[in-house]
């Protein structure tokens, strides 16, 4: 296994929670009335269905949904009372739809982290020089780091967003399925980078859909339907097979892998009639808040 | 910078009737040189080549930089004013006032507010710049054909000596401008040339998909507002003084790009582009079929278009958005 030396240079805290939070778009509530605590320094993983709302979440987050009611709180101000270029220095986050500037090369990429902490009066300096190479280094980048975004693979684009992420030297960090294009190797190596960013004292939030990462790296499991929480905790308490019959509509066995002791799901076959019942609840609620 | 002097220099030689060797007029230049050559060039040719290098110059840069700006703004290498219907805008309320009062500031004021209007409405209809930059460019052209309408309406129906005279406002033409124009643009660009390179150290994040942005901490709704003044400021006085020579904007920040061959938003070397085109284009505008004096407007397409298709076409490799 790669040992990554993970930069740890911004010593900066940030709490991160919600109040009563309602998010939607045009007519629909898809987040409805959500309370949650990040944990610091650990690894918050997102799990849920299709459409339960992770993903809106993890944007309502990161300032880019404004709530409908309720309200995200960043060290206990609302996200959105906040400059946006001071939340950019507490909060990174790199969506799923991230497209670059044509032409960029992997070096220009993650400098663009630095961007939050540059300004007219504040300018390049051998700090960030430092952080960036860093940030190569942690994703073993180096080699590639003149080379064209466009022109590199998928798992090599991916860990060059993420270096960005880390240059971007925030202590919350969000991620919304950063492991979704990647075999088996890279995403592993994700993951580790991931988990090194939390032993230095870095908070991450991700959401995934692979369940068994999710329980190999999550500290916190938060598990989603509808736009609510059905429960959250460590994964090898929380996980059970009625959660994943309620959370998918599918049977299945849980097995524990026999060195990791970690939970791994086993998905049997679907349940027709509970799933269609669920989804009737969700319809309800969704028009509960249309406006 | 170079080219620029020698384009000036090759003015110098042939801009006239009488051909004055290349050596002479070096030679005047450097203060010496016999009298015929000195007066030719020192009193006859030397202002007005002064004077159409300065406006083609100063009119290139400010349209190159708008067209860099608003390019970046939405996101598509086809946003450029005069796509987007500035340059109609500002044409029709031109012509307009031509056709009404015939004063000669009047027209470059109201291809201002008329480049300001175009401008406005089409942000206003397709709300916003847009992620990709398709609607804004679709609502652009829309508005730009409304204008163009209207224009062709007034000449139309206009008294042919009205006409002519609105003529050069619908082709973009470096003849007729007024000195005070002329003043304007320059102080115009003194300011918005710096405000625009500014700009486009802030854009240099526009080029990711929003949310990436955002959580850069660009203030993107602030910056789209500033980036579409910038350009209508630019666009409008550059054809406040020309009328539409559009093309400009959409060839030099090709240039400028080709050139850089690196990330950033080559707004400066937009401008730089920009500038020596038009000077090109003016310069030959006025000589090839000499005594026919070609509008700038109609070089620019006839030398433009085919350099844009070749310039695309020699990168393959890069996406054409």
């Amino acid at each position: 296994m790669k040992r990554f030396e993970v930069p740890c240079i911004g010593d900066a805290m940030a709490t991160l929670e919600t109040r009563d939070l309602y998010l939607g778009y045009a007519r629909r509530m898809v987040v409805n009335g959500l309370n949650l605590h990040i944990p610091q320094g650990q690894v918050t993983v997102i799990v849920g269905p299709n459409g339960c709302g992770k993903s809106t979440l993890l944007a309502g987050l990161a300032r880019l949904n404004k709530p409908r009611s309720g309200a995200v709180l960043l060290n206990g101000q609302p996200i959105g009372s906040l400059p946006t270029r001071d939340v950019a220095r507490l909060l990174a986050l790199l969506p799923q739809d991230a497209s670059a500037p044509e032409g960029i090369t992997v070096n220009e990429l993650i400098r663009f982290g630095r961007q939050p902490h540059q300004g007219l009066m504040r300018q390049w300096s051998s700090k960030d020089q430092l952080i960036v190479e860093n940030a190569l280094h942690a994703a073993d980048l180096v080699e590639l780091a003149d080379c064209a975004l466009e022109s590199m693979s998928g798992g090599q684009r991916q860990r060059a967003w993420i270096a960005m992420a880390i240059a971007q030297d925030t202590p919350l960090l969000l991620l919304d399925e950063p492991t979704s294009a990647l075999d088996l190797g890279h995403q592993i190596e994700v993951f580790e980078l991931v988990r090194q960013l939390t032993n230095a004292g870095k908070t991450v939030v991700m959401v995934l859909h692979d369940l068994f990462s999710a329980c190999r790296y999550a500290d916190h499991l938060v598990a989603m339907k509808a736009g609510r929480i059905v429960i959250e905790g460590a994964p090898d308490t929380v996980v059970t097979s009625a959660l994943i019959e309620e959370l998918y509509g599918v049977s299945c066995v849980l097995l524990k892998c026999p060195q990791t002791g970690t939970p791994v799901i086993t998905a049997i076959q679907p349940l027709p009639h509970k799933q269609q019942k669920q989804q009737g609840q969700t319809e309800f609620v969704a028009e509960e808040f249309q406006c | 910078m170079l080219l620029l002097a020698c384009a000036c220099l090759v003015s110098l030689t042939f801009g006239g009737s009488r051909p004055i060797p290349v050596k002479d007029a070096l030679l005047v230049l450097a203060g010496q040189g016999d009298a015929v050559s000195r007066l030719l060039i020192n009193t006859l040719r030397m202002p007005r080549i002064l004077a159409a290098v300065l406006t083609g110059a100063a009119l290139g840069a400010a349209l190159g930089a708008a067209g860099c700006l608003m390019q970046t703004l939405a996101r598509n290498r086809l946003a450029t004013p005069g796509i987007v219907g500035l340059d109609n805008g500002a044409t029709a309320f031109a012509v307009a006032s031509i056709l009404a009062t015939s004063t000669s500031l009047l027209p470059s004021m109201l291809a201002l507010s008329g480049a300001a209007t175009a401008a406005v409405l089409t942000f206003a209809l397709a709300s916003g710049s847009g992620s990709r930059g398709y609607r804004f460019i679709v609502t652009g052209i829309g508005v730009g054909a409304m204008f163009s309408a209207l224009t062709n309406l007034m000449l139309s129906q206009a008294p042919i000596d009205a006409a002519n005279r609105a003529y050069p406002w619908t082709v973009g033409s470096l003849n007729g401008t007024s000195v005070v124009a002329i003043r304007a643009l320059a102080a115009g660009l003194f300011f918005g040339l710096p405000w625009a390179c500014l700009l486009g150290r802030q854009l240099a994040a526009m080029g990711f998909s929003e949310r990436v942005s955002i959580s850069l901490g660009v203030r993107l709704g602030a910056l789209r507002m500033t980036t579409l003044a910038a350009t209508v400021w630019l666009t409008a006085l550059g054809v406040a003084v020309a009328g539409p020579v559009g093309l400009v904007a959409l060839i030099a920040p090709e240039i400028a790009r080709y050139l850089a061959r690196q990330g950033g938003v080559p707004v400066l070397n937009s401008a730089w582009s920009g500038a020596l085109l038009m000077v090109v284009a003016d310069w030959a505008g006025r000589n090839i079929l000499s005594p026919i004096e070609v509008p700038v407007g109609i070089v620019m397409a006839i030398i433009g278009g085919p350099y844009l298709i070749w310039i695309v076409l020699r990168q393959p490799d890069r996406r054409v958005q």
